[in-house]
């Protein structure tokens, strides 16, 4: 029995982490994987990840958004600074927070359950059963809840990505299309093509972050020992936090410094 | 353990592959709206005129930056580059449809103010001429708030040198404050305004007392005045005197007057005499004629007295009685 923090430590965690992620990734990408038995893991895992949810993510999302925009608005005016209020709040809200904060989300509302899941299946041996049936546990189990999981921050993410323009847009400028060719204007100058890439690639990798590290670390769970899946899914979940922290430091590394 | 498909889905509604597809079906919708809409953003549908600006410093422009006509944005700063000449080129990219702004005459300028961002701006001083080419170079005029600030450091320099020499002690501002109120300080004593205009209050003293004299002077010619006037004019004073040796003078032309009065009165007598006695004597008429001639003569005289007379009354002003009594 191990505690999270130790398992976290462990260089063979983590090249057993990155191993799978490449295998995962791998047979995500092969058509073959995707039987009628992973389609129906993968859309369990779509609909208990992003539609169930949907709406709390959305509401959470809109206030959230009202209330920087209206910090970042006020402030802007008080120093005079009226001109950039929406290119910051674009550049805060769209490009940082939205697909941080949805990473987050999704790895505590889903990245525990699928951690505790695999640890379980492994305590209990089923993985290994499967094996030893002649299926393939990686390509039927693990794999469509990693696409599942992927897609489904995927999803959250553009939802809360256009509501957040959406909202951006309503406030700064009213129900009028008046401000269509200003906000457009801002929109093309914050997205060049570096950020959009930089965005794409970054909510990619928070997809997969959180996909591939809680099953993964699930996988550490001892056959036989219950007493390991605490560990196991905490040490998951304590990556989880670590990895995405990171991808986000880097990215607004590799953008502003 | 017997592994069944779906033994791990028993509690999932049947319509759950709908919703998804759903859901994975809006998402991307809306992330290709995203991304369509972020394009056209870039103006990635757009066609574009392209325009070259050279500047010897770009600080402060970047990708992505507005060139703005009359306050809006027509374009769109690409990239920046360093020619081989060591000049600094900006490209910028203006859609079709607002390269009408930009002519031949357009005067470009790169505005770099002390707080906020650099401006690129387009001035064009006739739209009636002809458009700018696709590819033009144009030279960009800098106009540099922060450029300023050690010049205008240096001149506030030696302004508040200049201060600083001209509140000294001993400068000739204190100097001529001093004056000032040196003589402020005069012109508040004794002798007011006259001590601080001549320069101290021995001068002043002298002057009013020139001023007194001058004064007495008055007062005493005022008295000779008032004595001549009494002499000349008064009872018993040179004009009345004259006016009695007038006075006296007509009374003796009135007596004048009066005898060539009886002269005359005695000649006719004469007259009517020999007259009488022209019968009588015949001879005597030649003697007659020449006692006429006298008589004529007389008159003469007497008009001129009469003249005289009237001569003086009208030329002495005392006299106001203007009438003249004839014989």
């Amino acid at each position: 029995m191990a505690f999270g923090g130790e398992i976290i430590l462990r260089p063979r965690s983590w090249r057993r982490l990155l191993r799978f992620g490449a295998f995962a990734t791998a047979a995500a990408l092969s058509p073959s994987t995707y039987g009628p038995q992973a389609r129906a893991v993968a859309v369990r895992q779509i609909y208990l990840t992003a539609w169930k949810v949907l709406p709390g993510y959305l509401a959470f999302t809109a206030l959230l958004s009202v209330v920087i925009i209206e910090v970042v608005r006020n402030g802007a005016r008080a120093y005079g600074l009226s001109q950039v209020a929406l290119e910051l709040v674009l550049r805060v809200l769209v490009l940082e927070l939205i697909p941080f904060l949805t990473a987050l989300f999704v790895a505590l509302r889903s990245g525990a359950a699928i951690g505790a899941e695999i640890a379980l299946m492994r305590v209990s041996g089923q993985l290994e059963d499967e094996e030893e049936a002649g299926r393939s546990p990686l390509h039927e189990e693990l794999v469509p809840r990693v696409v599942g999981a992927a897609l489904a921050v995927f999803s959250l993410t553009t939802l809360a990505i256009a509501l957040a323009m959406y909202l951006s847009y309503a406030l700064f400028f009213g129900g009028s299309n008046a401000g269509l060719i200003v906000f457009t204007r801002v929109v093309g100058q914050v997205f060049d093509l570096q950020i959009f890439v930089g965005l794409l690639l970054k909510c990619l990798l928070f997809g997969v972050a959180v996909a591939v590290i809680p099953l993964a670390t699930g996988l550490e769970a001892e056959p036989g020992q219950p007493g390991s899946m605490p560990a196991a899914v905490l040490a998951g979940l304590m990556k989880l936090f670590l990895v995405i922290g990171l991808i986000e430091i880097l990215s607004l590394m590799v953008k502003y410094v | 353990m017997d592994p069944k498909p779906d033994s791990s889905l028993p509690f999932l509604p049947k319509s759950l592959g709908v919703k998804v597809g759903m859901l994975l079906a809006v998402s991307i919708l809306v992330a290709l709206a995203l991304v369509g809409y972020v394009l056209h953003a870039r103006g990635v549908f757009e066609d574009f005129r392209r325009l070259t600006l050279v500047a010897d410093n770009v600080d402060g422009v970047s990708a992505g930056m507005d060139l703005t006509f009359a306050g809006f944005p027509i374009g769109r700063v690409r990239r920046l580059s360093l020619g081989k000449d060591g000049k600094a080129r900006i490209h910028i990219r203006v859609p079709v449809e607002q390269a009408h702004w930009l002519r031949t005459s357009t005067v470009f300028l790169l505005e770099v103010p002390l707080v906020g961002g650099a401006r690129i701006r387009a001035h064009t001083a006739s739209l009636d001429d002809p458009p700018l080419p696709d590819r033009a170079e144009r030279t960009v005029l800098r106009g540099d708030a922060s450029e300023e600030i050690p010049r205008m450091v240096a001149t506030m320099r030696a302004v508040l040198e200049n201060i600083n020499d001209m509140t000294d002690r001993g400068s000739s501002l204190q100097e001529s404050l001093r004056n000032t109120r040196t003589v402020t300080e005069r012109m508040a004593g004794k002798y007011g305004v006259l001590g601080g205009v001549l320069g101290g209050e021995e001068h002043a003293r002298r002057v009013v007392q020139v001023l007194d004299r001058t004064n007495a002077l008055l007062a005493s010619l005022d008295g000779l005045v008032a004595k001549t006037g009494e002499r000349v004019l008064g009872p018993g004073g040179i004009a009345d005197e004259t006016q009695k040796a007038i006075a006296q003078a007509g009374a003796i032309l009135g007596e004048v007057r009066q005898r060539l009065k009886a002269v005359d009165a005695i000649l006719a007598d004469a007259q009517a005499a020999a007259a009488s006695t022209k019968t009588a004597t015949g001879n005597v008429a030649a003697a007659t004629a020449e006692l006429g001639a006298l008589r004529a003569e007389v008159e003469a005289s007497l008009r001129k007295v009469g003249a005289l007379i009237d001569e003086i009354n009208r030329k002495w002003p005392f006299e106001r009685d203007t009438k003249i009594k004839l014989p």
